[in-house]
């Protein structure tokens, strides 16, 4: 299973991100940046399936 | 693996890398992060989504396999979502798509994200077309909160495709912005 999946992964013909490289990268810009904050979204544009699986997860404990 | 994102969202991260990898041991493409939980991604929790959007043509095969890592339907009064939670992590997935950006996206621009976890890897839309669609929800003027998110990630990521993101832009703006309105 593992040879398949590399032959797979051989295929890929999009960006790789090797994460660790990404997030160090990442880390630093934000850094360099003052660690800028992005504005929550307002929710206006939630439909009502978004809606209500928010609330399901806030009352199962969820802190999102 | 670092940690500077939430541990909340690394959890997330996790379990979608491991249903992520076995839609690919199924033979399907993995499922691709949009939305909210790809801000959340690209900002380092600099934003903190509320779920994660996935888009797969197979939701079916998704969810059964989102279900055997515990994943499960809210129940109860009012409960007509389309997503799913998991009541131990106490966080949501929800499939809100075939396809990304209704196909209006460059399929290269795809991210492969590896060795996050040694559970599998897992996919993400490009960072050009997460701050294209801030930028299209700006345009439409429902969400006006949408331009600092989209400056934001444009100053986070200087090595971004500027060529792509301009005409990404104009394609979700119908031409009304360009890549100058995030560097104002």
């Amino acid at each position: 299973m593992a040879s398949k999946r590399l032959k797979a992964e051989e295929n890929w013909t999009g960006r790789r991100v090797d994460f660790p490289a990404f997030s160090d990268a990442l880390s630093k810009r934000r850094a360099e940046l003052g660690n800028p904050e992005l504005p929550r979204n307002s929710g206006e544009r939630r439909t009502e399936s978004k809606k209500a699986l928010l609330k399901a997860i806030k009352d199962a404990g969820g802190k999102w | 693996m670092s940690s500077a994102y939430r541990p909340e969202f690394e959890a997330a991260l996790r379990l979608f890398a491991r249903v992520s990898e076995a839609m690919h041991e199924l033979g399907f493409q993995r499922p691709i992060l949009v939305g909210g939980a790809a801000a959340e991604f690209y900002s380092q929790s600099a934003i903190n989504t509320g779920d994660f959007d996935l888009c797969t043509p197979r939701q079916d095969t998704l969810e059964a396999e989102m279900q055997k890592v515990g994943f499960i339907k809210p129940s109860g009064p009012g409960q007509m979502t389309k997503g799913w939670i998991h009541p131990e992590l106490r966080l949501g997935f929800e499939i809100v798509a075939n396809i990304p950006m209704d196909g209006n996206y460059d399929r290269e621009t795809l991210a492969l994200i590896e060795n996050f976890t040694d559970e599998g890897a897992f996919i993400v839309i490009s960072v050009e077309d997460l701050i294209a669609d801030r930028m299209g929800q700006y345009a439409s003027g429902t969400a006006r909160d949408r331009l600092q998110q989209a400056q934001t990630l444009y100053r986070l990521h200087p090595s971004l495709d500027k060529v792509y993101l301009e005409r990404r832009i104009r394609e979700e703006t119908i031409d009304e912005h360009g890549i100058e309105a995030l560097e104002s």
